[in-house]
């Protein structure tokens, strides 16, 4: 199973019924794609509605109906459109239950940061509603692959780029693990089937306690 | 009631060299795309613009930087385009500072609403750290209230304002249509002068009242932009060439 696949199946398993849930692009996109049977979501939308579904055909899109990554969406019965602002504020007030970010790396105290990378030297910065997101929601699950393209952790002790929130984080989905993050740092909770412990410290730079038991992640 | 409709050009006249310009739309949908391509076309230059986002890469508001027309922007993210992104990372677009999209929205609302200014919690510690933006302009100014530390955030206005909605009556009054409010209506308030970009004009009293998302009062200009069916059309397929949709 693919590396993307296997983090959205196994995000998508934290979501729950009823829940007003609002996924970052990428692969948090993609967990809509597996939700466990009778969960059914109310979709927020960054850019002003609750309740979109999926993708019409190119014949009835509606060039006024789009989501926050600007692509066409539908809007299902029960949903309702917002200006901006009610959005923003929904986001920073805690009404979004649930979200999935991506990001460029955590660390063992629940930091996030995924909004800015140097390129030729400068910050090349891209909050968008990230900051609002990670201020106001309760539970935030943070997908990621577990290294980087040079194999280095990206779950870090300390995030060393600017970061979107402090503190926030509940959960890290990678390929490999699923940490907690709980009042005295991570917590590994499950591993990919036939991986062990010492295969996760091995590559990874944060500190973690091992649940007992550690479970193998289903998916 | 005295009709605001005039054309395209008449309108954009306000729009000068080293304009500060506000143009709604997020990601260019429910964005004045016409209008925002007649700007191209008059290549007026150095202008200051406060957008949500830069754009959609090579399409809508991205033109004006692939353009070289843009000098300055205050937004919430500089890379929705692949022309904003180069046009600063080149040294060419000026970011002296840009926000959440939360705090942005409430700053243009602010703006909008005659207020001086927001109080706004999100982003305290992370973005008033030390050398987080050397070419910052104003550090951050935090405020304590009622327990929660927050920064004191000034409005934004703009000298013009360039909004899109689905059909104006000829007074102004403004329908929207699907997700395409987002931040249309808070932006037509806080500009001096608020161009309306729409799709259909309709005679006064066709809008029921209690569906006017934004009142004419608030509107200086109605200018025709492309029709629904044209609109539609162009979006579908702009999002076809993406890779966003499929044809049958």
């Amino acid at each position: 199973m693919e590396v993307r696949e296997i983090i959205a199946r196994r995000a998508a398993q934290e979501l729950n019924d009823g829940e007003v849930a609002n996924l970052g692009f990428g692969m948090p996109t993609q967990a809509i794609n597996y939700l466990p049977e009778g969960v059914n979501l109310i979709m927020h939308t960054e850019n002003g509605a609750f309740g979109f579904g999926a993708k019409p055909t190119y014949e009835s899109a509606n060039s006024d109906i789009s989501n926050a990554g600007s692509e066409p969406v539908t809007l299902l019965p029960g949903s309702a459109c917002m200006s901006l602002a009610t959005s923003l504020g929904a986001m920073r007030k805690g009404y979004i239950d649930v979200t999935i970010l991506g990001a460029l790396e955590v660390d063992q105290l629940g930091n996030i940061a995924n909004w800015a990378v140097k390129r030729k030297n400068l910050w090349w910065p891209g909050i968008g509603g990230a900051m609002d997101l990670t201020y106001g929601t309760k539970k935030i699950i943070a997908t990621l692959q577990h290294t980087d393209k040079a194999g280095q952790s990206k779950i870090k002790k300390k995030c060393t780029l600017p970061l979107t929130g402090k503190g926030c984080v509940k959960t890290i989905i990678t390929e490999k693990a699923v940490f907690d993050v709980g009042e005295s740092g991570l917590i590994l909770r499950e591993v990919y089937p036939g991986l062990t412990a010492e295969d996760i410290r091995a590559i990874t730079e944060a500190d973690f306690e091992v649940a007992t038991p550690l479970k193998e992640m289903t998916l | 009631m005295k009709s605001k409709v005039i054309s395209m050009d008449e309108a954009l006249d306000v729009v000068k060299d080293g304009t500060t310009l506000m143009l709604g739309g997020f990601i260019d949908v429910g964005s004045p795309i016409k209008s925002i391509e007649k700007i191209v076309e008059r290549k007026t230059k150095e202008l200051t613009v406060i957008a949500v986002t830069p754009g959609m890469a090579g399409f809508g508001k991205s033109m004006l930087y692939k353009n070289h027309q843009v000098k300055e922007l205050i937004s919430t993210h500089v890379g929705t385009s692949v022309e904003s992104t180069e046009a600063y990372l080149e040294g060419e677009l000026l970011v002296k500072e840009f926000f959440p999209m939360g705090t942005w929205i409430e700053k243009v609302r602010a703006g909008a609403m005659g207020l001086g200014g927001i109080l706004v919690p999100v982003g305290v510690g992370i973005l008033d750290e030390e050398g987080l933006f050397p070419k910052l302009e104003h550090p951050k100014q935090t405020l304590e209230v009622n327990g929660v530390k927050c920064f004191v955030e000034p409005a934004l206005t703009a000298e013009v304002a360039i909004i899109k909605a689905w059909r104006a009556d000829t007074f102004g009054n403004l329908e929207f249509r699907g997700t395409s409010l987002n931040d249309n209506a808070d932006i037509a308030m806080a500009g001096a002068y608020t161009i309306a970009e729409v799709n259909e004009i309709v005679p006064v009293g066709t809008i029921d009242p209690q569906n006017v998302g934004c009142s004419g009062v608030f509107i200086n200009a109605v200018v025709q932009g492309y029709s629904v069916e044209e609109q539609d059309a162009i979006y579908r397929d702009v999002w076809l060439k993406k890779g966003k949709l499929e044809k049958a």
